[in-house]
This record gives structure tokens, C-alpha cells and sequence, in this order.
């Protein structure tokens, strides 16, 4: 088979759904849909899913509408081992819900500590004030996990759900050119 | 629990190291069974993503990363069957023989018990049977004739050439680099097509993992594979002088026992000295072949230096593979820099993808929000990075050590324990001086240089030399103590080189298997 053949015959259908469980069965969603569904999550709670897509929001723009909590909350209920977040290539042990909760409550007693208001009703200016003293390590009222640690998770986790995908390639003009699709879950 | 009929040999773990001694042992009608902690993937699993490949790494048990410089999980941990070298670069530089002997040569560091005249014939030996591409007599400035490659170089492109011009600048000669991926179709599997999904691993045959090489050849030849099972121990007689097999837990997490006549050790360098050590009985209290008490000492990792830089052109820097297309020996010498004692290697010309840890996104790691997408959208286009592998000295200090945390079955996990040395800071350092005056040359816009040192590779751990005085196995990874025990990887290696360890693991697994089955009937008993 010469080249264009055979990345034809290696292309999958669609790309990036997750498996949602919609009125108790089980359906195939990009996260941006299933947060467009009103899909229910089921680890994170609405407070946390509100800070968490307010946070991706301000590290990479789109987050929000791509379905950062929607992603999150669907790998944290499997299996550490089935599990594509980038927290898995760290030293952070399973179960993962405990790293995201652990980090979404101290954002949250750091911004009450000094703005008084949740991440969420911040503005634009002192969620960005307030991202920036996360990566240097500046957050003086901080109770969690390394500073520098959980901005770049967090960080990651937006840029996967904004630019991993086949439609965020397109957006940067990078050619995807896969040999197999992601096709099924991730 | 329940104790399996006897085989010839069982492998623990079944990533490149265990590949190679399962092809050979097949080809010669042993009953082999490897073990493999990890799932059993098949290049069908090989999806295109860096989000997906997360599947390929990254878990299992515990390990706990401690020093001023703690390794981490590098991208060579791989996660079943294929091991690291299922979603690898495969760069294929080999060590030079100048590595060999350097404290004879210069009173630093640790002698191997062999030259490069011993391990050379399998290089070549290896490249044909897995398949590498690149141009020996471009290498040749830089170490002894040797059989050209079965394959050309690699096609380049411009974000790997858009360098070579600052590497002259400074006075460094480049060649094509060695890679383990097809340039032409070879063995019946295909050329590469330059998409650069290395790191997502490469279903197409073109990427010589082990699946499409040396494992697959194994299992066609009758090896079998036990995947999602977890090895606790290797087990002796009762005398302690022989290894009778493995104690693990399969994917049901029921105990078994694995008896076998040969047992052979190549999990990831971090994990076999988690066996020696949890093996220990009454008759080797201090773990399995670890009378010198240098089981787990001389761990080392490279030291990479990268320096990243926009240019003014689209340099397509998502095609090619993850392999260099252009590297240099130049400053392989051990006194290379003035400042620090050791090697470096400098390469080029990687495929990069938009995400993770090698993704465009992380080369500009404080950005956030409108400049990230600005940098992502706009000068990433010009992106393009060079790295220098840094020598790490052996050092006692590095270690890895039995931890007080338990495994799901009451075995003790390891802890890593890592400081980068005074010589290894120093190469760091002047590599990176370095790469910015290369990138200076090359023309760049904007240049920035890594700041942080980062640990790339493991290494060490079970280190070769003569006698159980100063090493753990000989130079065909048999144990001193045990004869029918044998450690392999690049664990076994007492210095690193500045060349990334797989074409060595493989050549040096590839002569230990052959001496273990040449003298089958002696080992084996």
C-alpha cells in the first residue's frame, strides 16, 4: 500500500468521545457535548466543577466550552489504570479524585482568604493575578499540593481538552495524520 | 496458589531487555514464559494521541522519588508488554570505547569488565535484526568501522536541518542519527511515513518495538506471555544456590508460582532490585546476588539540556518521527569542557506534537490563557529544539533502596534516591551555554534555554564487573552468586555513556542470551 492508502485504511470515525452515562445507559460524547447535555457528573461536585472550569477557562481559552469538568470527572471514575490524565505520569499516587479535590478546595480557601469571593466570581484580571502567583509558587494562603505542581496539571488538562484533540490540531494548522484514530473513549 | 509446570526460562517483564532474551531462547526450543506486570498490547492499541498513549505509562506500584534531583517517572517507564520500547524515540546512538574504560582512562567513575570491541559485533548484529536506519560511515568519524545500517537515514526536515548550520557555527560536526524506524521497508514491515506518532506508539510495523520485532518473533516461536501479573519474588532452593523460579500474582491477584530452570530479570531498572532485595532468605539475608551490598547502588540518569528556539519559517515540526535526524559525538571525549569531567551528546530533529511533557504547549510552560494561544497559534510554527545528553558519573549515592511502603501484597515498594553531581551540573551547564550560541548561529529569532535539569533515562542499579567484590553479574548479566539467575537492561550498566542506553541493552542482551544458551546444559542443571 503506498502512504495515502494506508492512512486511509488506519483512519477511525469520529474522535474524542467519552463514555457518559446518559438515563443510566451509556452513550459516546466529546466532553464539550456532554457538558452541553447537561450530562450529571458524577464524582466532582457542582461547586468543584464550577471552580475547575473557571480555572481551565484561564489557562487555556476554550476550556470551559470544551469540557474540562466534564473530562475530569469522567476519567476520575475509572480505574487508575484506564485513567489518560496527565496525573497518571506523576509521582501522585491513585486514588486521583483526592489530588483534584485536595487542589479545588484550597483554590478555593485561597481566593476567599484574599479576595473574599470564590475562584468562580472573580474577574478576568484577578483569576489571571491569581494563576500567576499559583505558578510561581506565590500564593501565600495556599493549603495543598505544591504550587508549581498544580498549575501545571491543571494547565495540561486544559491544553488536552483545547488542543489534543483532532479539532484542536486543526485550530494550531497541525495536520493530525494519525495511524489509528482515538475513536473509541478516552 | 498454585505451582506451574516447569519451564526452561521465565522472564520477568517483557519490554526490549526480555524480548530479546525470549527471541533467542525460542529460536533455540526453550519453554519460555514471560511475566509482565502491565497489560498485553497489541499494536491495534496503538492510538494516535499523546492523551491516549497515557494508557502506555505510568502505573502500577508505588515508586517513591527522592534527592535533590529525583528522576521521576521518565518517558522510559513503559507500562506492558513492550515496555518503554513500545512508544520510544528509538535513537540508536551506541557508546563509543572511550566509555569502557573510564576509570582506568581517567581514574573516574567504573571500568566495564568488556571493551567495545566485545559488545560491537551485536550492535551490528542487533541493527539487522530489528531493523535500524542511518549512515555508518558518517558515524565512523567518531568510533571503529563497523557493518553499514541494513536501511538508509531517515528522510530530515527543516526543524532538525534548520540547525545544522548553528551547529557548525560553533565548530560541531553533525551526522544523521541512528534510529530504530524504518526508512525503507524492511522484514516485511513498513516504511515509516513521517507522521510522528513514536510516542503514541506505532502500529504500523515501521517503529521497531518489540511487537513488530523481536517479541513477536518469541511468541511465534511459542514464548508465552502472562500479562497483568506482578512478580513478588524470585525463589531459591533450599540451599540457596540455585534460582527454582518466580513467585507472582496474576491478573486475578492469586498467588502462583512459576517454576522454571533459568530465571531471567528485565523488568525496568527501577524493579530488579525490588526483587533481589524481597527475595532475601536465611542464605542471602541481604537480598538475592547482593553480597557486595551493591544492589541498588550506582543508579544514574542523564542529564538533558534543551534549548528550544522560534525561527522564521514554518518549519513543520509535527512531521518526521521521534528519532534524531541529526546528532554529533564531537564532545564525547571525557574531558571534552573545561569545567566538568564526562561526555556529552547533542542531537536534533525530533517530531513534536502540541501537548504533553515533549508537546510544543510545555516548551513555553508560563504561559497561560491569550498568550499561550498566541505563542500555539502563531510562533510555534518556528518552534524548533536541540538537547545535549549530559554524562552522569556512578556515584554510591544514587541508589535504590527497599521502602518502608508495602505493595497491595505486604512486599516492600523502592525509593529512588538521586542527586545530580558536581560533573554532570557542569556539562548541564555548559550544554546550555552552548546551545544558545548553536541556536545564535542557526539564525534564531527568539532562544530559551531549559533552566531546569532534567533527568532523562535509569540506569545502574545491578551494575556488571568482575567478581561479586565490586558488581552484581558479569558481563552477560549472569549473577555472580546464582548461576542460573540473570539481570538485564541498562541496570547492568556501570557507567552510562552520553548515548541513550537501548541499542546497548539490546546488544548486551542479545550476547547474554547466546552465552546462556551456549552453555545451556551447565546453567540450567
Amino acid at each position: 500500500m503506498d502512504e495515502m492508502e494506508r492512512r486511509a485504511f488506519m483512519r477511525g470515525a469520529a474522535i474524542g468521545a467519552l463514555a457518559f452515562s446518559v438515563g443510566g445507559v451509556e452513550v459516546l460524547l466529546t466532553p464539550g457535548a456532554a457538558r452541553a447535555r447537561g450530562v450529571p457528573l458524577r464524582m466532582l461536585d457542582p461547586q468543584e466543577a464550577e471552580t475547575l472550569e473557571a480555572l481551565g477557562e484561564t489557562l487555556a481559552i476554550g476550556a470551559r466550552q470544551a469540557g474540562i469538568a466534564h473530562f475530569i470527572d469522567q476519567q476520575l471514575t475509572l480505574a487508575p489504570a484506564h485513567a489518560l490524565l496527565t496525573l497518571r505520569v506523576s509521582e501522585i499516587d491513585p486514588p486521583y479524585v483526592d489530588f483534584y479535590r485536595a487542589v479545588l478546595g484550597a483554590v478555593e480557601r485561597a481566593t476567599r482568604a484574599t479576595f473574599t469571593r470564590r475562584y468562580a466570581e472573580l474577574g478576568a484580571t484577578e483569576q489571571r493575578d491569581f494563576v500567576d502567583r499559583l505558578r510561581q509558587g506565590k500564593l501565600e494562603a495556599w493549603q495543598g499540593p505544591a504550587q508549581p505542581f498544580v498549575y501545571g496539571t491543571l494547565r495540561n488538562d486544559a491544553i488536552d481538552v483545547v488542543y489534543g484533540t483532532v479539532e484542536g490540531f486543526a485550530r494550531l494548522g497541525v495536520p493530525y495524520m494519525p495511524h489509528i484514530a482515538p475513536a473509541r473513549s478516552w | 496458589m498454585a505451582t506451574l509446570d516447569k519451564v526452561d526460562a521465565v522472564i520477568v517483564g517483557a519490554g526490549a531487555a526480555g524480548a530479546v532474551f525470549a527471541a533467542v531462547l525460542a529460536r533455540a526450543g526453550k519453554q519460555v514464559v514471560l511475566i509482565e506486570q502491565g497489560p498485553d498490547w497489541q499494536l491495534s492499541d496503538l492510538i494516535s494521541s499523546d492523551i491516549w498513549a497515557r494508557r502506555l505509562r505510568g502505573s502500577g506500584p508505588p515508586i517513591r522519588y527522592e534527592g535533590r534531583h529525583p528522576v521521576g517517572r521518565t518517558g522510559d517507564h513503559g507500562w506492558g508488554t513492550g515496555g518503554a520500547a513500545l512508544h520510544y524515540s528509538a535513537n540508536f546512538p551506541r557508546l563509543l570505547p572511550a566509555d569502557f574504560n573510564m576509570k582506568s582512562a581517567h581514574g573516574r567513575g567504573l571500568d566495564w569488565p568488556i571493551s567495545y570491541a566485545d559488545v560491537a559485533p551485536y550492535y551490528d548484529r542487533i541493527a539487522r535484526e530489528i531493523g535500524i536506519s542511518g549512515d555508518a560511515k558518517a558515524e565512523e568519524r567518531w568510533r571503529p568501522p563497523g557493518e553499514p545500517y541494513p536501511m538508509p537515514p531517515l528522510k530530515t526536515f527543516r526543524h532538525g536541518e534548520v540547525w545544522v548550520p548553528g551547529f557548525r557555527s560553533v565548530g560541531i560536526t553533525v551526522a544523521p542519527g541512528a534510529v530504530g524506524v524504518n526508512s525503507t521497508e524492511y522484514k516485511g514491515r513498513a516504511a515509516c511515513i513521517h507522521d510522528g506518532w513514536c510516542g503514541a506508539g506505532c502500529p504500523t510495523g515501521a517503529l521497531a518495538n518489540p511487537q513488530a520485532t523481536l517479541l513477536g518473533e518469541a511468541r511465534a516461536k511459542g514464548a508465552q506471555v502472562r500479562a497483568m501479573s506482578y512478580v513478588t519474588r524470585v525463589l531459591t532452593d533450599a540451599g540457596g544456590a540455585r534460582v527454582t523460579g518466580v513467585e507472582y500474582y496474576d491478573a486475578d491477584k492469586q498467588r502462583q508460582v512459576q517454576d522454571a530452570h533459568v530465571v531471567v530479570l528485565a523488568a525496568f531498572a527501577s524493579q530488579n532490585p525490588r526483587l533481589l532485595f524481597n527475595s532475601a532468605t536465611d542464605k542471602h539475608p541481604n537480598g538475592l546476588a547482593n553480597a557486595s551490598g551493591l544492589v541498588g547502588k550506582y543508579m544514574m540518569a542523564h542529564a538533558g539540556a534543551t534549548v528550544s528556539a522560534i525561527f522564521d519559517e514554518d518549519l513543520q515540526n509535527y512531521l518526521g518521527s521521534f528519532g534524531y535526524q541529526f546528532v554529533s559525538y564531537d564532545l564525547h571525549p571525557k574531558t571534552s569542557r573545561k569545567a566538568a569531567f564526562g561526555s556529552t551528546f547533542w542531537n536534533t530533529g525530533a517530531a513534536q506534537k502540541p501537548t504533553d511533557a515533549r508537546g510544543i504547549a510545555n516548551v513555553r510552560p508560563d504561559l497561560f490563557g491569550k498568550e499561550l494561544d498566541e505563542f500555539l497559534v502563531g510562533k510555534a510554527r518556528g518552534l524548533a529544539r536541540i538537547t545535549a545528553i549530559c554524562e552522569e558519573l556512578p556515584s554510591a549515592d544514587n541508589r535504590i533502596e527497599l521502602s518502608s511502603e508495602k505493595d497491595e501484597f505486604g512486599f516492600p515498594l523502592v525509593r529512588l534516591i538521586h542527586s545530580f553531581q558536581a560533573d554532570a551540573i557542569g556539562l548541564f551547564d555548559a550544554a546550555i551555554a552552548e546551545g544558545v550560541e548553536i541556536a545564535k548561529g542557526a539564525g534564531a529569532k527568539e532562544i530559551w534555554p531549559g533552566r531546569a535539569i532534567g533527568p532523562q533515562h535509569l540506569l545502574g542499579g545491578t551494575v556488571m564487573g568482575k567478581s561479586a567484590n565490586d558488581s552484581v553479574v558479569d558481563s552477560f548479566g549472569q549473577t555472580h552468586e546464582l548461576a542460573n539467575l540473570y539481570v538485564a537492561g541498562c541496570g547492568i550498566f556501570p557507567t552510562e555513556s552520553s548515548a541513550n542506553p537501548t541499542f546497548t541493552l539490546n546488544a548486551l542482551s542479545l550476547r547474554g542470551a547466546e552465552q546462556l544458551v551456549a552453555n545451556w546444559s551447565s546453567i540450567a542443571i
